[in-house]
């Protein structure tokens, strides 16, 4: 295929500076922790033998996907109405909503987590609010279960899920809506056979980035989750700073990258997702 | 092919520019002499650690004293490892020392540069070859005082257990390793604190499975220890009882019931390669002085290590600190023998006891 | 009707979000000296203690100054980045960019014992620019998904229309291209200079007596207490950002103001 010659200048290596920082500051850092994790002094794959041999290492693994899905798509439903009013209203109000939603994101996670504590908390007050509204005798345990560490780990990634929703939903050409309309589609099969396709990279993009933070999270399950809320980074953590067994540590990370690497490759497939963003295929 | 030239040219300098900046920052002036880096735990303690030790060390030697904090194993071992020692002396309790210790991550004491008189008073059990007392702490029954009143408060570990006697949730700790869980499990079964070592590991993981059902939260850290009986959340804790006695200072709901409770000493130890030795020891044998140990105690309710320093304190003052005559009575001295001891595994009791505990947490 | 929902639903996620400022906000004020709610009595202790030591304002200066060159780092990089792994055509292109996002997923702490190594072996411990390096790191992979999806929705004929007209590439690219990214280039730059303000593990790690970020010193407070300094410093934080978001705004109307003559 003949190109246009203004193609001329191919894009590619403009990966080149992430490539280098990266392989500066990240991969040959790393490659040290890998190799601890198969050396022990001589070569040996103990770590990872006494990795798959314990079904608790298993069980931390699953509680982190279980948390980290379901946030995924907790902070989906509740981010897609978000973002898409904004794309609706005036730049005043829509100021006056990004600001809701940018405001609470500067204010550490650590203080955060320390609020909701004092909010959920069996002398919290949603518990005081609940029990005036007559729904509850005895305070519910809202906090050191799955659902605390849901609300706390949701309201810290919300913003991740509705700043990348917005900012491809704002270039929805409105001449499409329009024009489904025109051909007499009512607003609900406007909305699901036109807009929410259109928005598909946003729904990756947020969910891309929710997940994979959320796969990281630590300081949330630790405050405010029970032992079901282990998860695999915390375990990590004590490998690393407490006992100094930094092979098993790398081990266990090695093994994580791994598992959702195979992960995101099975969900992109499954999904058709490299369509709409696993790249220009 | 020109243009793209220029286009990448132009990215590529804005690139490095912004890379390489940084690098042009003056780094900090570290003089290896006139000035000693301590790493502590930071808060208030440090604060009190600054007015009672570090003042008076910089007014009389000229030396500055920089305070860090944590001193966690793994940045002290990183450290090590590369050879870009940083800190001179940290203070540490002794089962972190244990794992230190492993990788040879300390420098031995020399007691010949240490106060003589000083060294005299010092519990003989916190003088070790790489480590000596800095103050003593205690593991208690920490209670809110709305949920039981004092008096009708539980006063052994036994009644922790008790899930019918008192009302409420526990709490205690996930973080920082498995003692004293396992060692305080046994004496709530009936164990005698004098017969604890060497532990029964399995009768005291049958213990922690009655307690289990009682706790609502395994806790992190001792600050959210202390935040989980303020509130109220739990209504015991078994946490560090200076931290209780501190918020209770502060008027917190809370109290300390100081029976059964285990003591142990937090040590100085000097950093392997530290290249400021001198001072260090110099440092240590400043902050080993029975009215300095004295002063620290005022500020905050840690027991001083050297035991004259409660000479110099009114007998209200020591009452509520863990290594008060009384309290001292009622406590059991933790055994760190048994949890240093290397299995067939190259592993500590510790290491492996708190990976099993770890396990046992999340497969339970 | 629909329109009434949207709003409901939409307002009570907006609820939501702000719900923890409720208790940081009146927490700050308290004369308690540990995190109790309802606060009892009113004192600016917290806010005293905040603005007149060194020990927090140092930290406060040097985490803005990171996360500024962190977001500048790893805006141009991962931007970049996400031009060449969406427009490119190179093998591996999945295989790289799954590289430029696995530092999410990598946990922070394996990262940071790996990088001290590095760091001590060019000594730079204890040094802002460890942390400029480090954190840029940690924060390239959200640019590089922010822009990369805005990238691939991108239509590119109106790019075409410029170059056609007679603009080169970097024109196109500066004056086309650009500002119709600039909705996903702005989050991404806060994402990533938020990431830097509230990163405290390779803080920990590679910074020190020296280097100490905010996050860090907020993170050595409560190791020993929780008292109420750190909701005041979230409050400041907060009312910053109010400030600084209001100003944006104001200063984009005006812009607009007198792009548009006044009719």
């Amino acid at each position: 295929m003949a190109k246009p010659r203004y193609w001329s200048v191919t894009e590619g290596p403009l990966v080149l500076p992430a490539v280098l920082l990266f392989t500066a500051v990240y991969l040959y850092p790393l490659s040290r922790l890998v190799a601890w994790s198969f050396f022990t002094p001589g070569f040996s794959i103990r770590h990872y033998r006494a990795l798959f041999a314990e079904p608790a290492y298993v069980t931390a693994f699953v509680n982190t996907f279980d948390l980290s899905v379901s946030v995924t798509v907790m902070t989906f439903l509740l981010g897609y109405p978000v973002a898409y009013l904004m794309t609706t209203i005036s730049p005043r109000a829509r100021a006056i909503v990004l600001a809701c939603v940018l405001v609470p994101f500067w204010t550490s996670i650590l203080v955060r987590t320390f609020a909701w504590m004092v909010l959920l908390g069996r002398n919290g007050l949603v518990n005081h609010a609940l029990a005036a509204l007559g729904l509850v005798t005895t305070p519910v345990a809202l906090i050191h279960n799955r659902i605390g560490v849901q609300i706390g780990m949701v309201h810290v990634l919300l913003p991740l899920m509705i700043l990348p929703l917005y900012s491809v939903m704002v270039r929805i050409d409105p001449a499409w809506l329009r024009a489904a309309r025109s051909l007499g589609a009512r607003p609900r099969q406007v909305f699901l056979h036109v807009f929410l396709p259109l928005s598909l990279p946003g729904i990756g993009a947020g969910g891309a980035l929710v997940f994979l933070s959320s796969i990281g999270f630590f300081v949330t399950p630790a405050l405010l989750g029970g032992p079901r809320q282990i998860t695999i980074a915390m375990l990590i953590d004590l490998m690393i700073n407490d006992l100094l067994n930094w092979g098993f540590g790398a081990a266990l990370a090695l093994v994580l990258l791994v598992v959702i690497t195979v992960f995101f490759v099975v969900f992109q497939r499954a999904l058709r997702l490299d369509r709409v963003w696993g790249g220009a295929v | 092919m020109v243009r793209r030239r220029e286009v990448l040219k132009v990215i590529g300098t804005t690139t490095a520019a912004v890379a390489l900046g940084p690098f042009f920052h003056a780094r900090p002036a570290r003089a290896d002499k006139g000035e000693l880096v301590v790493v502590t735990w930071g808060g208030s303690l440090v604060k009190a650690q600054r007015k009672a030790y570090f003042e008076g060390f910089e007014k009389e030697t000229g030396i500055k004293i920089k305070d860090d904090t944590p001193p966690t194993p793994a940045k002290l071992k990183a450290m090590v490892e590369s050879g870009n020692v940083t800190w001179d002396v940290i203070e540490t309790d002794l089962a972190a020392i244990l794992t230190m210790r492993k990788d040879n991550l300390l420098e031995p004491i020399d007691y010949r540069k240490l106060d003589t008189r000083a060294l005299d008073s010092i519990y003989p059990a916190t003088r070790l070859p790489d480590a000596i007392g800095s103050k003593i702490y205690s593991f208690n029954i920490v209670y809110n005082t709305k949920a039981l009143a004092p008096g009708k408060h539980p006063r052994t570990w036994g009644d922790m257990w008790d899930g019918k006697k008192f009302a409420g949730g526990r709490t205690m700790n996930f973080g920082g390793g498995v003692t004293p869980q396992l060692e305080i499990a046994l004496l709530a079964d009936g164990v005698p604190k004098d017969k604890l070592y060497p532990l029964d590991v399995a009768r005291a993981y049958a213990s922690m499975a009655k307690l289990r059902p009682l706790v609502n939260k395994w806790y992190g850290s001792h600050a959210e220890a202390i935040q989980l009986v303020t509130s109220g959340e739990s209504a015991i804790a078994c946490t560090v009882g200076p931290r209780g006695i501190a918020a209770k200072r502060e008027g917190a709901p809370i109290d300390v019931e100081f029976n059964e409770g285990k003591l142990a000493a937090d040590h100085w130890c000097i950093v392997k390669g530290s290249r400021n030795r001198e001072a260090g020891h110099a440092f240590i044998s400043y902050a080993i002085d029975a009215k300095r140990q004295a002063a620290m105690s005022q500020e905050v309710p840690y027991g001083p290590s050297n035991k004259k320093a409660i000479e110099f304190l009114k007998p209200a003052e020591a009452r509520e600190l863990p290594s008060s005559p009384e309290n001292e009575k009622m406590q059991w001295w933790w055994q760190a023998a048994w949890w240093g001891e290397i299995g067939s595994d190259g592993k500590t009791n510790r290491e492996r006891e708190t990976e099993k505990f770890a396990r046992w947490m999340v497969t339970g | 009707m629909s329109r009434i929902a949207l709003w409901a639903v939409a307002g009570a996620v907006l609820g939501f979000l702000l719900l923890p400022l409720v208790i940081i906000v009146p927490t700050s004020f308290s004369a308690s000296a540990y995190m109790e709610f309802p606060p009892r009595g009113f004192s600016l202790q917290w806010y005293r203690n905040y603005f007149t030591s060194r020990a927090w304002i140092e930290p406060t200066l040097l985490s803005i100054r990171v996360a500024v060159v962190t977001m500048i780092l790893s805006t141009v990089v991962g931007t970049l980045a996400a031009f060449g792994l969406v427009r490119g055509r190179f093998r591996g292109r999945r295989v790289l960019e799954f590289f430029l996002l696995s530092p999410m997923i990598v946990p922070v702490i394996v990262f940071a014992i790996g990088c001290y190594f590095l760091f001590a072996r060019v000594k730079l411990i204890d040094t802002p620019a460890a942390l400029y390096l480090s954190h840029s790191i940690v924060a390239t992979p959200l640019v590089v998904i922010i822009v990369g999806s805005a990238l691939r929705t991108f239509d590119r004929t109106v790019e075409q229309a410029a170059r056609s007209l007679g603009a080169g590439y970097a024109r196109a690219l500066w004056h086309v291209t650009i500002p119709l990214l600039r909705p996903a280039i702005l989050s991404a730059a806060a994402f990533a200079f938020l990431t830097s303000f509230d990163e405290v593990v390779l803080s920990v790690f590679l910074g020190g007596p020296a280097a100490t970020t905010l996050p860090k010193r907020m993170w050595d407070n409560v190791r020993h207490e929780i008292d109420p300094t750190i909701t005041a410093v979230a409050s400041i934080l907060i009312a910053a950002s109010i400030v600084v978001l209001a100003t944006g705004e104001v200063l984009r109307r005006a812009a607009e103001r007198s792009r548009t003559p006044a009719s």
